[in-house]
């Protein structure tokens, strides 16, 4: 093969991209649209004011990372529900197999990606700041 | 053996087996809902379904079907699995699909078969039930809309424990379990029905939503509570026992457990267990470090000779009760016992010179192989639960003959067939020497019996015992004594059972010696189903007897207590007992410890005993530590730790191992070296190691060196215008330690007086009126309870709790002759 026609190759598709969209984003000023099947933060569905979630740990029990803590409590009506809800952040790998799992829809994933913090303390989102926000 | 084909391969069966028993031990499963080993067969599920060659054209239930000689059986023939699928979506039709709320997700019979069989959908379609869910009592949760109507909780109820509680109500679709008048639940909560529920109708509420069973990891262990030596297997999620599971296969018992085995575990994990040492600053109990409160201890031991003293409770293990042992001799002392120094008398004096061995010449497997049991006091039904659910099992399955003597009725009464004898209270010795004296005058006496020690000598002091001179002072009639002796003589296997503990004091040396007499006057002993099984209190009473932990040179328990209250004690170490609580006379005991010098407690609570001490030792209980307990019939099994130390406590046995090496003495390294040793010179435990011990345990062997004892005699004088009062156990209860456990609180939570009606219409008593019980030494109050059981001028109560305080007006006598005031 002729040495040349590799370096005239590399410039054409140099030129191409020239006249195509840009594929870098100027974070933070411009925002990525985030796919809808995009695994972010997690969010609690609520249903009639109250979680879904019946703490059946089945989300723990499936988590590859165990990043999920549940401790399951009776309410008046003798029933079953979460009364801690607990993801790690830091330990958490996105893979979504707690949202499978799930037998009432009561976690899904979010588009939320920004998840830096300060302290380790606030990767661990407890179950108010899960909640989905109305 | 019988010979048949299962599934194309050529297997063998014992006799008698059902298809399903020879498909089990041949290693071939077949679902089922309905079935557990402990119960009779009964065909309610339909999943076990097979197809048997010579009974063409038709589906048999595997579990109802015995096996004949050259059966050819098929169990997953494509028409089986598609009868088995329909069942399940029948069953499905009416259960509900909560899974994911349902406690027993994960350990459910029925999600597993559900599973299995793939039935992922309902050809059907029907209403679910809407039967009230039963959250009335703090034990067992009934949720009926789930129940598959098994019958397994009703038929355990009633074949098992014998109390019958639950039933099928109704017919049709229409039919559940359900007690009598559609009420809740009100039983003896052993929580049987709930082990054996294959869905999740029968759940228990201590566990509920605790965490799910895949998340548990199981740890075999041995109970703590009573003599029994039940197994247990504890769930156990980050180092906390959440539940006891159920295991079908686990122990002589085969999983059966009594209400306090399997829902008395919280004291394990209990927020009351003591975390730190504590020693007494100022007047003050501080926290303190190990190394300074062992320090102060082992400061005050050294060199102390008899000036020091030590009780245990037989809940240790014996490497602890050895070790425990050397640490005295350490310290020069032989001042060492258990029990309130008579409550073990029956064992290491009664059976030591009648049987020439500390020990119970029977085992409980003996119960169901006898033909006739002698029953001393009906309490052995509460103080040893689950060999009383061996008792329900011989009288009912195996048509063994009941015979009770005893100072009240009781639930062993109600048995098919049961005879009671309800003597005087105090005049059991004079009964048994009666019988005694009957079978010698009827010639009944086996032919080796002459030849016995001491015979002339027994024959002699029974003169006076005849049936109608013990018929006066104990209340019976003459014949009954004469044919009750007449059956125990006549009967080819007989089997005497009696109950020992802090609170029976009448149940001594001299009633082990007479019921030794009778047993050796017949001839019943060494042999299978015959012999006498003395049931200690505790979980290692046998085995503190054994490893020689009780008074032999020094002052038994009862002359410490003295010897502390004199002066002469300075120091005494406590581990484990609660003395304020479960010696008698209370007023005596905490005058005692008051005003001995030094007192040291290790103890996994503050026990009215610990608040008294100068140096407070947070001990481990029975989950998280090794060692060995003996049960009541010598069998030694092995435990493991469940979980790991609670806080800063440690187990008696590294306690007492630095104690030791703090006076200069060798400690062993672990337990298994002092099992080793234990072996080497404990009688009948020749030849064990923790290896050989395994899963089941080994029995010691009993050697009888047989020898007739004069057994004292002392009449009850009745007292004029009192009632005579006795103690003894709960059912819920087992010495102090289940004051801690939440199950045996929530169902029995106070001490209480059980009277009769007679009493009760005579006094214008009430049920739960608070009444004052007065008696020469003091006086308490406890709430009346009014029960069928009691004759006219008996009383009872428990002496388990330290709040209602039975041991102020009770000074250990057998019979305390009381007061009773509104």
């Amino acid at each position: 093969m002729n040495p040349i026609t590799p370096i005239i190759n590399g410039l054409r598709i140099t030129l191409e991209h020239l006249f195509k969209k840009p594929v870098t984003l100027q974070y933070p000023t411009e925002r990525p649209k985030v796919a809808q099947r995009f695994r972010g933060l997690h969010a609690l569905n609520v249903s009639h004011d109250k979680a879904k979630c019946v703490a059946c740990y089945l989300c723990p029990t499936v988590c590859p990372a165990k990043c999920i803590t549940v401790e399951a409590g009776e309410d008046a009506n003798h029933d079953k529900y979460a009364a801690r809800y607990e993801i790690d952040m830091l330990r958490c790998i996105f893979c979504g197999y707690c949202v499978e799992a799930c037998p009432v829809d009561a976690v899904r994933m979010t588009g939320e990606f920004e998840l830096a913090n300060y302290h380790r303390s606030d990767f661990v989102y407890d179950k108010e700041r899960l909640l989905e926000k109305k | 053996m019988v010979n048949l084909t299962i599934d194309d391969k050529q297997v063998t069966a014992p006799k008698n087996s059902t298809i399903y028993d020879a498909a089990k031990i041949n290693g071939i499963k077949i679902p089922i809902l309905c079935h557990d080993k402990k119960l009779k067969p009964f065909g309610a599920c339909r999943m076990c379904l097979v197809e048997v060659e010579q009974m063409r054209g038709r589906q048999v239930p595997a579990c109802t079907t015995p096996i004949t000689e050259g059966m050819i059986i098929r169990t997953s023939t494509p028409d089986i699995i598609k009868a088995r699928k329909m069942v399940l979506e029948l069953l499905l039709l009416n259960h509900p699909i909560d899974c994911p709320v349902c406690d027993k997700g994960g350990d459910c019979d029925l999600q597993n078969l559900t599973y299995e069989y793939k039935v992922n959908a309902n050809r059907f379609s029907d209403e679910k039930f809407h039967h009230e869910i039963d959250y009335s009592n703090p034990l067992i949760e009934r949720d009926m809309n789930r129940c598959v109507l098994c019958g397994k909780c009703a038929r355990i109820c009633d074949e098992i424990v014998s109390f019958g509680a639950l039933t099928f109500i109704s017919r049709g679709i229409e039919t559940k379990i359900g007690c009598e008048f559609e009420g809740s639940l009100n039983c003896e909560f052993c929580g049987s029905c709930v082990s054996v529920c294959p869905v999740g109708s029968l759940l228990a509420r201590p566990f509920k939503f605790k965490a799910r069973f895949w998340a548990l990891t199981n740890q075999k262990s041995v109970c703590g509570y009573c003599g029994t030596g039940c197994n247990l297997t504890l769930g156990v999620k980050d180092n906390k026992v959440l539940t006891t599971v159920y295991d079908e296969n686990q122990g002589f018992h085969n999983g059966q457990l009594c209400c306090r085995g399997r829902f008395g575990y919280q004291f394990i994990n209990s927020d009351k267990r003591l975390n730190t040492p504590l020693v007494r600053k100022n007047g003050s109990l501080t926290e303190a470090t190990w190394d300074e409160a062992l320090e102060l201890v082992a400061a005050r031991l050294k060199g102390a000779g008899s000036s020091a003293a030590a009780l245990a409770t037989p809940r240790l293990t014996n490497e602890e009760l050895v070790l425990f042992k050397r640490l005295m001799e350490t310290a020069g002392s032989a001042n060492y016992d258990h029990s309130a120094g008579y409550a073990h008398a029956a064992l290491t004096e009664g059976f030591a010179k009648s049987f020439g061995a500390a020990a119970s010449p029977a085992t409980i497997l003996d119960i169901q192989k006898s033909d006739l049991l002698l029953v001393i006091k009906t309490d052995s039904y509460e103080t040893h639960p689950v060999i009383g659910f061996e008792i329900n099992m011989a009288v009912k399955n195996k048509g063994v003959k009941l015979n009770i003597l005893s100072d009240k009725r009781g639930k062993l009464s109600k048995l098919p067939d049961a005879q009671t004898l309800v003597h005087t209270p105090g005049s059991e010795i004079a009964v048994i020497n009666a019988l005694a004296k009957t079978i010698l005058d009827d010639k009944l006496a086996a032919g080796t019996a002459a030849a016995i020690p001491g015979y002339a000598d027994l024959e002699k002091a029974l003169a006076g015992f005849t049936p109608e001179a013990v018929a006066g002072q104990s209340g019976l009639a003459a014949s009954a004594i004469k044919r009750l002796a007449n059956d125990y003589a006549k009967a080819e296997k007989a089997l005497i059972l009696f109950p020992i503990g802090n609170a029976y004091p009448g149940h001594n040396a001299d009633l082990a010696s007479a019921v030794a007499n009778l047993a050796l006057l017949t001839g019943k002993l060494g042999t299978e189903g015959s012999g006498v099984l003395c049931m200690a209190e505790k979980n290692n009473s046998q085995g503190a007897v054994d490893m020689g932990f009780y008074a032999t040179s020094g002052l038994n328990a009862g002359q410490i207590m003295d010897g502390c209250a004199s002066g002469a004690i300075k120091t005494l170490f406590v581990a484990g007992e609660n003395p304020v609580v479960s010696y008698p006379n209370r007023a005596a005991i905490s005058a005692a410890l008051d005003k001995v010098e030094f007192l040291v407690v290790s103890d996994l609570f503050m026990t009215e005993t610990a608040a008294m001490a100068d140096v407070v030792l947070p001990a481990c209980s029975f989950a998280e530590k090794e060692g060995t307990f003996t049960s009541v019939d010598r069998r030694v099994q092995h435990i493991k730790p469940a979980i790991r130390n609670i806080g800063q406590s440690r187990t008696d046995f590294e306690i007492f191992g630095q104690l030791i090496a703090k006076l200069g003495g060798q400690a062993p390294a672990t337990p298994a070296t002092v099992f080793g040793e234990i072996a080497a010179s404990a009688p009948g435990y020749a030849g064990m190691s923790y290896a050989s011990l395994g899963e089941t345990g080994a029995f010691a062997p009993v050697a009888v060196t047989a020898a007739f004892v004069v057994p004292k005699t002392v009449a009850v004088e009745p007292a004029a215008g009192k009632l005579a009062l006795v103690t003894g156990s709960a059912l819920y209860h087992n010495g102090t330690l289940s004051q801690f456990g939440e199950g045996p609180m929530h169902v029995c939570p106070e001490g209480y007086l059980e009277l009769s009606r007679t009493d009760a219409a005579k006094l214008q008593i009430k049920e739960n009126d608070l009444l004052n019980v007065a008696s020469a030494i003091g006086s308490t109050k406890l709430k009346a309870r009014i029960t069928p059981r009691m004759p006219e001028g008996v009383l009872f109560s428990p002496y388990h709790f330290g709040a209602a305080a039975i041991n102020q007006v009770w000074s250990g006598a057998p019979v305390t002759w009381v007061t009773v005031t509104k």
